[in-house]
């Protein structure tokens, strides 16, 4: 009776094992499923930005958007990224990366999880990943920069000028500004194409992490499957 | 992976890149663009006169700094430095190739998806099944 309960219970054992790998599989599959359609939505969004860069090169003329006039002087950078140690079941360490954009001395902090910005261009601009998950998705991280700035006051529906009360946008004009006072529409439309596609590389960061983590884990299970055999 | 490090949480890392004019400038006007104390900066614009000692001196500046967290890298200037690229395996920071203008995105040079595509040949299948 014992020796049925044992083996009962290493049956049990063995299942809860493959499902365990077979999961580990199914994550990992989704997660590079998940890489090389964020990679996709990358690409068609820096296609936008360069077609808008050049664009605002033929209208502003070569010499006034070129790498001469970039700031050489001491500055920090606006947009950046804060990366934590993200514990995923207690199995492996990966980092996470949140983006922090538009961050300066007066706006303080920005990084709580979400980035602050004009929210309705980007809205509007931002290209939407399709996501297919088979199994149960890893991937419910909230999307951490789609809020609108509380200090916006930028109305955009009746074609008026973009406020510059908002510290986001005395950042953004400050960035557009090394290439002039007046700057070209299209000059504007690039610089939120590559805001959208810095959102798109943070992801891919993370679901790089998620991708390799899960990798890792498979591998392991493959060993142990090997080591068994032998 | 045996004895993965810790990873130290940093709360304004940056965002390096190492491409061609156009995408520097792209995400200069995003805002990721740096200038230290050294008058470095956080970026290296490719072009023809710029060499592969060139490329590979700054690609293993930035992977040493530690205020770095994402290098950026054209893939097509990846694959100038492939050996490098390849041979890197630390999570932080990360190293994601990007498309250029005149050069798509070719899944078969990324570096990540290389790592793991041996998963998917005859050879690793046949050796885990009995």
């Amino acid at each position: 009776m014992e020796d049925q309960d044992k083996a009962r219970t290493c049956e049990n054992q063995l299942e809860e094992e493959q499902l365990d790998e077979e999961e580990n599989v199914v994550t990992f599959l989704d997660s590079m499923d998940a890489y090389l359609t964020l990679i996709d939505s990358l690409s068609s969004t820096l296609r936008q930005g360069w077609l808008e860069l050049a664009s605002a090169r033929h209208s502003m003329g070569a010499s006034r958007i070129s790498s001469s006039l970039f700031d050489l002087k001491l500055h920090s950078a606006a947009t950046s990224l804060r990366v934590t140690e993200d514990d995923v079941d207690s199995k492996m360490n990966q980092p996470h990366f949140t983006l922090c954009k538009w961050a300066s001395s007066d706006n303080g902090k920005c990084c709580s999880g979400e980035a602050k910005f004009d929210g309705d261009e980007l809205q509007k601009k931002s290209v939407s990943s399709q996501l297919r998950y088979r199994g149960t998705s890893q991937f419910d991280e909230p999307q951490e920069i789609q809020e609108k700035s509380p200090t916006c006051k930028s109305p955009t529906s009746n074609g008026s000028p973009l406020s510059l009360d908002s510290p986001v946008q005395k950042q953004r004009h400050k960035s557009l500004s090394v290439f002039g006072t007046l700057v070209s529409p299209k000059l504007r439309a690039a610089q939120f194409s590559f805001e959208t596609a810095l959102e798109t590389i943070v992801e891919i960061a993370n679901m790089r992490s998620s991708m390799l983590s899960a990798f890792d884990q498979v591998q392991k299970d493959i060993e142990s499957i090997s080591t068994g055999e032998q | 992976m045996a004895g993965r490090a810790q990873i130290p949480t940093k709360s304004s890392a940056l965002i390096a890149m190492i491409a061609d004019e156009d995408t520097i400038t792209g995400f200069l006007l995003a805002g990721v663009g740096n200038v230290d104390l050294r008058r470095k900066t956080n970026y290296l614009i490719v072009d023809s006169k710029t060499t592969v000692k060139q490329i590979e001196d700054a690609f293993k500046e930035f992977t040493t700094k530690e205020d770095i967290a994402i290098i950026l890298i054209s893939q097509y200037v990846a694959n100038m430095i492939r050996f490098l690229v390849d041979s890197y395996n630390k999570p932080v920071p990360a190293i994601l190739e990007i498309p250029s203008k005149d050069h798509p995105y070719d899944p078969a040079h990324d570096s990540v998806l290389s790592r793991v595509k041996y998963l998917f040949s005859a050879e690793s299948v046949a050796s885990g099944r009995r």
